[in-house]
């Protein structure tokens, strides 16, 4: 017997459990439509109010992500350093104090113009 | 043009990335929806970091998930979200003969990329990575020596560019208050003092054969209750009359 | 087995040799981009009436001592950075000058007198245009101080570009240089909307053009094995056979570098940037990324790339005579003095690309003169256009200049100066530059481009002088733009600008000598 079959056999019955679920569920279920319940959100809002090619959309979002990426991209340049951090002496904590520290200051400016804040 | 030989399990791990990974940027480019080609660009993302990986790169395959399969394409499609997932981009051209032009061109680049690498190529043995990753210990090792010691301006500077993305997201993206935010305090004040509701509006009706927020709640009086219903499904005239058998329901009930 | 694990072990506990730095050759930078962090920091900490005040010392105390350290460094050729940067003399020379339009760019956009308003950037960039917000804004005397940090950090980026010594280098360097005036081209106060069309284009043009030059520059590695430059030139000069894979690489790296000089045919994003960029930003980023660009890809060529000058020669050579020829005719049509300036900047180009191709060191000196004219030519021109103002701002459209000369001679006399300094009359700065690219390109023997450039130059001056006249020889009319009383700070650009330009052209010698003793690069 191989390691791996005990994953494998896992990864079978997963996949049979969600084929299973997705056949099943509309063969045996209820079916009482009305427009109401086809819609995306029930309350009513309508998910494609916003005008298509136009119009401008809360971006919110955006600046979220950005600063996720940037504080990613950090943790890309850390991950290297920890692996090899005693081979630099002091002066390989020095260039990874000064590399965090700046990018810390766009952080401290980001917080103090309530960037984090959600509205 | 001769290829030398890589061993099979290289050679198949290889020709189903590459293929998977070009057959991504072709849907990628020609998909009508935005959320669509964002979920091909994965697609090639994933296969490339599969290939940077069996090319004894490690460290590059795992970034390459990180941030691009991760960060930028989470930054795609949530912003796609937002902007609405069924905005198709408007195929009109601005400037006649745009699209063949471009294709034209794309093709030339491919055809002098192809002969460029593909005549350098011939004949040359492939090395890999194993001495090169052997040299520090291993292959994050050998990145790690690289970054900091002989690129180490480089890697300082690069802090200059992350200051300046997320400096530049805030000062296009972050909409400020000229005007002090309402306090809770002043908001309920406002409701209370306004003309409308001032409490939750009532919900919509929930029976045994109706539970759909289009059937209007009952009053104690057995009325529907005009206000239980989405404003939204009104306009539209979405709203389900109440059932008189579940008035009667109710009132038997009551006199029980 | 445990000698192999006391193997790895022995190799994992080798402690490795640190870089050491020499702070005075990197002083310039470090000072940039320190000042760069502090004043994110300003940003973050201080009120907001405290900014400007804070910035603007920052800033200008900055620049002065990068210019101090750029002249001490005088004389030194040697590398940093385990040979990421090169310090050379016409290194320094680019560096001093970027440092010099960057005080007089910091200057135009300092300016709050011409703008009723305020100055030249918008109240909050990410407020609506037209919008509720926006009004409330501008009337409550905001100011979006971010463009100061923003404005450091390109600077930052220009003093690398012509100085890194290696693909990776010059490649942050430009990204550095480029992401900030991206961000600043989309914040204009007035004609928002096209001012954030302006900075989409760029930034999506820019972007796709870095990645050219990201191909181009795995291309080379993968040809040479290295990305350091004097490495890539060994490899280069030994190779044999098979060259396709170098050309490929060239061709691509050079786009990269043509389109941030606006070179035909990357150029088309140039009108538009210039035009709807803020006024102040269009003159320093016209001057001063121009000489950054131009800068590295002369290091790029002459360095890394001299060993085959008969291999891209031909490809500059179509390049330039394209630049020429189209910066020149297009700008004949042109209705917007901004737009004229872009295409004129176009043209300019490819003059300089003469004394480029020649690839000589009289090449190298006449492209450094030619730019540094043009640099302070270029600033001076963007002062005036950001005083001739009518209700609406400033009064771009060519039909509002008509009888200038008659309203405001003083003014449209030096603006007349500086249209004849880069139609390359005698007595101004241009024809000195014009005059030294095309000896040096005839020693070189490229003789047919000299005649095409003088064709160009031909042309150029009939829109040049077209300007001159539609100021002095028509009469005011109502339409007539009036000309604003700037404060200070304008003031101090244009009188540089203009005297720069007026003593380059009756006594060019003292740059002349110092660009000749400057040598020729580190190889």
């Amino acid at each position: 017997m191989n390691v791996y079959t005990p994953i494998l056999v896992l990864g079978l019955l997963a996949f049979g459990f969600a084929v299973f679920s997705a056949v099943i569920a509309p063969i045996t279920g209820p079916k009482r439509y009305n427009r109401a319940k086809v819609d995306a959100y029930e309350c009513g809002i309508e998910p494609t109010l916003q005008p298509i090619g136009g119009g401008r959309f809360p971006v919110k979002y955006y600046l979220t992500a950005m600063l996720f990426i940037v504080f990613d991209i950090e943790i890309v340049f850390l991950y290297p350093w920890a692996v090899a951090f005693d081979r630099m002496a002091v002066f390989g904590l020095i260039e990874m104090v000064l590399f965090i520290v700046t990018v810390l200051v766009v952080y401290a400016y980001v917080w103090r113009r309530r960037g984090l804040e959600w509205d | 043009m001769t290829f030398v030989e890589a061993n099979t399990g290289e050679a198949v791990v290889f020709w189903i990335c590459a293929i998977l990974s070009v057959a991504g940027a072709i849907g990628l480019i020609t998909s009508r929806k935005a959320v669509h080609s964002a979920l091909w660009m994965a697609l090639t993302m994933i296969n490339l970091a599969v290939l940077y990986i069996a090319n004894s790169a490690p460290f590059l395959g795992m970034v390459q998930i990180i941030v691009y399969t991760g960060a930028v394409m989470m930054l795609f499609l949530f912003v796609l979200m937002v902007v609405g997932v069924d905005a198709s981009d408007s195929l009109i051209e601005t400037i006649k003969g745009q699209r063949w032009a471009a294709i034209f061109l794309g093709l030339t680049l491919t055809v002098v990329l192809v002969w460029g690498i593909g005549s350098a190529l011939a004949g040359v043995p492939a090395v890999g990575l194993e001495a090169a990753n052997r040299e520090d210990g291993g292959n994050v090792q050998g990145i790690a020596h690289l970054i900091f010691t002989d690129y180490l301006i480089v890697f300082e500077v690069t802090s200059a560019l992350l200051i300046t993305a997320a400096m530049g997201a805030m000062v296009l993206a972050h909409r400020e208050h000229w005007q002090p935010k309402p306090t809770q305090a002043e908001l309920s004040q406002a409701r209370f003092l306004g003309a409308g509701h001032p409490g939750n509006l009532p919900g919509p009706g929930t029976f045994a054969r109706h539970n759909a927020v289009d059937t209007p709640g009952l009053l104690p009086d057995g009325t529907p209750a005009e206000v239980s219903i989405p404003g939204a499904l009104k306009a539209r005239g979405d709203v389900q009359p109440v059932d008189i058998e579940d008035v009667h329901a109710i009132e038997e009930a009551d006199s029980l | 087995m445990n000698a192999v694990v006391e193997a790895v072990r022995a190799v994992e506990e080798t402690p490795w040799v640190m870089p050491t730095l020499d702070y005075k050759l990197l002083a310039p930078i470090l000072i940039i981009l320190g000042a760069g962090v502090v004043s994110v920091l300003f940003e973050a900490l201080l009120p907001r009436a405290a900014r400007r005040p804070a910035q603007l010392v920052l800033v200008f105390v900055s620049l002065v001592a990068a210019l101090v350290s750029i002249i001490a460094l005088q004389g030194s050729r040697s590398l940093s950075g385990r040979g990421a940067l090169v310090v050379d003399g016409p290194g320094l020379i680019m560096q001093g000058t970027i440092v010099i339009i960057a005080i007089l760019g910091a200057m135009l956009m300092a300016e709050r007198g011409l703008d009723p308003s305020g100055d030249a950037f918008a109240a909050r960039a990410s407020a609506l245009p037209g919008s509720e917000d926006e009004r409330q804004f501008t009337a409550r005397g905001y100011f979006q101080t971010e463009i100061w940090p923003f404005f450091l950090f390109a600077v930052g980026g220009m003093l690398l570009f012509p100085v890194a010594n290696d693909l990776l280098m010059m490649f942050v360097a430009l990204e550095v240089m480029s992401l900030p005036l991206y961000l600043l081209t989309g914040m204009a106060r007035r004609r928002r909307l096209l001012s954030q069309e302006a900075a989409l284009k760029y930034f999506v043009l820019g972007a796709f053009s870095s990645a050219f030059f990201l191909y181009g520059a795995a291309l080379l590695y993968g040809y040479t094995g290295t990305i350091s430059f004097p490495g890539i030139a060994a490899a280069v000069s030994s190779t044999t056979g098979q060259t396709g894979l170098l050309l490929v690489a060239v061709a691509l790296l050079g786009a990269g570098l043509l389109f941030k000089i606006g070179a035909a045919p990357f150029h088309q994003w140039t009108p538009d940037v210039y035009q709807g960029a803020p006024t102040p930003l269009t003159g320093f980023m016209a001057a001063a990324v121009k000489i950054a660009a131009f800068g590295a890809l002369l290091r790029l060529f002459y360095v890394a790339l001299g060993g085959m000058r008969w291999d891209w020669a031909p490809m500059l050579w179509v390049v330039a005579i394209l630049t020429m020829l189209i910066g020149s005719v297009i700008a004949l049509t042109q209705s917007d003095i901004k737009r004229m300036i872009a295409y004129s900047s176009i043209a300019q180009a490819g003059f300089i690309l003469v004394g480029v191709v020649a690839a000589t060191p009289a090449g190298l000196a006449g492209a450094l003169f030619y730019l540094i004219a043009y640099a302070f030519t270029t600033i001076g021109i963007f002062a005036i256009i950001m005083m001739v103002r009518d209700e609406n701002g400033e009064a771009t459209h060519l039909s509002k200049w008509a009888g200038l000369g008659r309203r405001s001679p003083f003014v449209a006399t030096i603006f007349a100066v500086f249209m004849l300094s880069l139609a390359g009359i005698p007595l101004t700065s241009g024809f000195i530059g014009k005059f030294s690219v095309f000896t040096a390109a005839i020693a070189a023997d490229d003789t047919w481009l000299v005649i095409v450039a003088v064709i160009a130059s031909l042309i150029a001056a009939f829109f040049y002088l077209r300007v001159v006249v539609l100021m002095f020889f028509t009469e005011a009319t109502d339409e007539t733009a009036e000309v604003a009383v700037p404060s200070v700070f304008t003031t101090v650009a244009l009188a540089a600008g203009a005297t720069v330009t007026v003593l380059l052209g009756i006594y060019p010698q003292p740059l002349l000598d110092l660009i000749i003793n400057a040598g020729v690069f580190v190889r």
